[in-house]
């Protein structure tokens, strides 16, 4: 695996060591090992089935690993560092019936934003984070696919966590809305706030200050999105380019 | 566990099912189709409904109340709501409260339907008093609702969760004295009647309904009922996490 060593000092937001996770006698991950800077931006990239969600599962606390150690913040993993993450899943799961601000105010209370004056504080801050806010009373059901991605977001992000974990949070975004959450999502990390994510397509890649290349549960290469084309050892390398290189090398 | 988490979950629920106005109306009128339905076939033998009527309004609000919550918690299981909800700091003690107390205001407001249609409406003839009635259907909804959530562990989708109730319901439905008297089972079936909570459910509401007892003459039909209800709330737990 090749690895551009970052060579900072401050305890790591995500120190992944040796992982593996098996569902019964089929490896998921395995032997992966990966800091995360605080305030990075950080993207996992591979094709549907490269461990991408089961990492971030494993992240959230929601699954366990069966090999190696997590760590966050340079703490073990550990039911209370939920409240330093937020999560938005591949799926919206958002619940349909309710209108976006009570799906939010939910998600709010689960955080532990119990005083009612401060949870409708930081949901109403989100939602015009987001642009919801005049959608605020609209059921979930009635939401374009985009509006749903952009709620899915405010949930993740109203408890001003300080990693968030985005699982292929721009698939369906048209062009000007994958824009948008990106303007966010740069805002974010420039407030000190670790974003990683996954995705599958380069121009997500092109966004993020690092980048994880993973390929049936393995990291085959991770470093800037520069030193990666650069790797591929020929002018005007893509990042595609820099993908298939590494996995082709394998 | 935090009470104020527990209360959010319950609160969700509740807004989620009477913002489905489909649902609500499905679950005030489906119960009221089925008794009238059972009222009008013994209409001409009103000494028959008044001696069924017990055992049915148990199996009905049983029945009802599991399939309201297996549906209910399949959907958080395949929708990815259940998985986002385990990804904060709640804890799983919270969680089963509160979906409880979210379905169980549901599923106690269709076993009342059940009970005072059957009453007021059909005109059966009962001895004893409501509120003992009351009681015991709560207890019943409880181990139902708890079941509901279980059995929903089982299943993928709203197809295969609606496979389970002939096989939960079914034996009951038979075994517990709700069509055949349980003395007039073969032996080795009235060992499989006793583990049944709706044997001592039927057996709970006859006593009161027909024979007028009340709670404290029915202390061991309540306590099986309340280890079903703990049982089952147990499983839950356990299972609560499985997606």
């Amino acid at each position: 695996m090749t690895n551009f060593v970052t060579g900072s000092l401050v305890s790591p937001a995500i120190d992944i060591r040796r992982l593996g996770f098996s569902f019964g006698a089929k490896s998921i991950l395995s032997d992966l090992s990966i800091r995360i800077e605080p305030g990075q931006v950080h993207g996992f990239l591979g094709p549907n089935g490269a461990g991408k969600t089961t990492l971030f599962r494993i992240l959230t606390g929601f699954l366990s690993p069966d090999v190696g150690t997590v760590e966050l913040f340079g703490e073990r993993l550990s039911p209370k560092l939920a409240t330093r993450i937020g999560y938005m899943p591949q799926l919206s799961a958002l619940y349909q019936e309710i209108s976006v601000q009570q799906n939010v105010e939910f998600f709010a209370s689960m955080y532990g934003l119990s005083d009612s004056v401060a949870r409708r504080e930081a949901v109403e801050s989100v939602l015009s984070l987001v642009n919801l806010w005049n959608e605020r009373s609209q059921p979930i059901l009635q939401l374009s696919g985009g509006m749903r991605q952009r709620a899915s977001l405010a949930i993740a992000m109203v408890h001003n966590p300080s990693l968030l974990l985005l699982d292929e949070p721009t698939v369906g975004l048209d062009p000007e809305l994958r824009a948008t959450f990106w303007d966010h999502f740069r805002e974010m990390a420039d407030s000190g706030v670790t974003l990683v994510l996954s995705s599958h397509t380069m121009d997500d890649a092109s966004h993020c200050d690092r980048l994880s290349f993973l390929q049936e549960g393995r990291l085959v290469a991770t470093g800037t999105p520069s030193d990666l084309m650069a790797s591929v050892g020929k002018a005007g390398a893509t990042l595609e380019d820099a993908f298939l290189h590494f996995v082709r090398s394998r | 566990m935090s009470f104020v988490r527990t209360l959010a979950i319950a609160k969700r629920i509740f807004l989620q099912i009477r913002h489905d106005r489909r649902s609500v109306a499905l679950i005030i009128g489906a119960p009221i189709m089925v008794m009238t339905l059972v009222g009008l076939s013994l209409s001409e033998q009103e000494d028959i409904l008044d001696q069924v009527a017990p055992a049915l309004i148990a199996t009905f609000a049983f029945f009802f109340s599991f399939l309201l919550t297996g549906v209910g918690f399949l959907r958080e299981r395949a929708y990815g709501t259940l998985e986002r909800l385990l990804t904060t700091p709640v804890g799983r003690g919270d969680i089963v409260a509160g979906y409880m107390i979210g379905f169980l205001i549901f599923a106690w407001l269709q076993s009342m339907l059940i009970m005072f249609y059957t009453i007021f409406v059909l005109q059966i003839d009962y001895e004893g008093s409501l509120w003992q009635v009351f009681v015991l259907l709560l207890v019943l909804t409880v181990g139902s609702v708890s079941l509901g959530i279980f059995v929903s562990t089982f299943a993928r989708n709203e197809f295969q969760v609606v496979q389970f109730i002939p096989l939960i319901l079914t034996p009951q439905v038979f075994l517990s004295g709700v069509i055949v008297r349980v003395e007039q089972l073969p032996g080795y079936l009235r060992v499989a009647s006793d583990v049944l909570p709706l044997t001592y459910a039927v057996r709970g509401m006859q006593g009161i309904m027909i024979l007028g007892q009340n709670l404290s003459d029915i202390i061991p039909e309540l306590a099986a009922l309340v280890a079903f209800a703990l049982f089952m709330m147990a499983l839950a737990l356990l299972t609560v996490r499985k997606i």
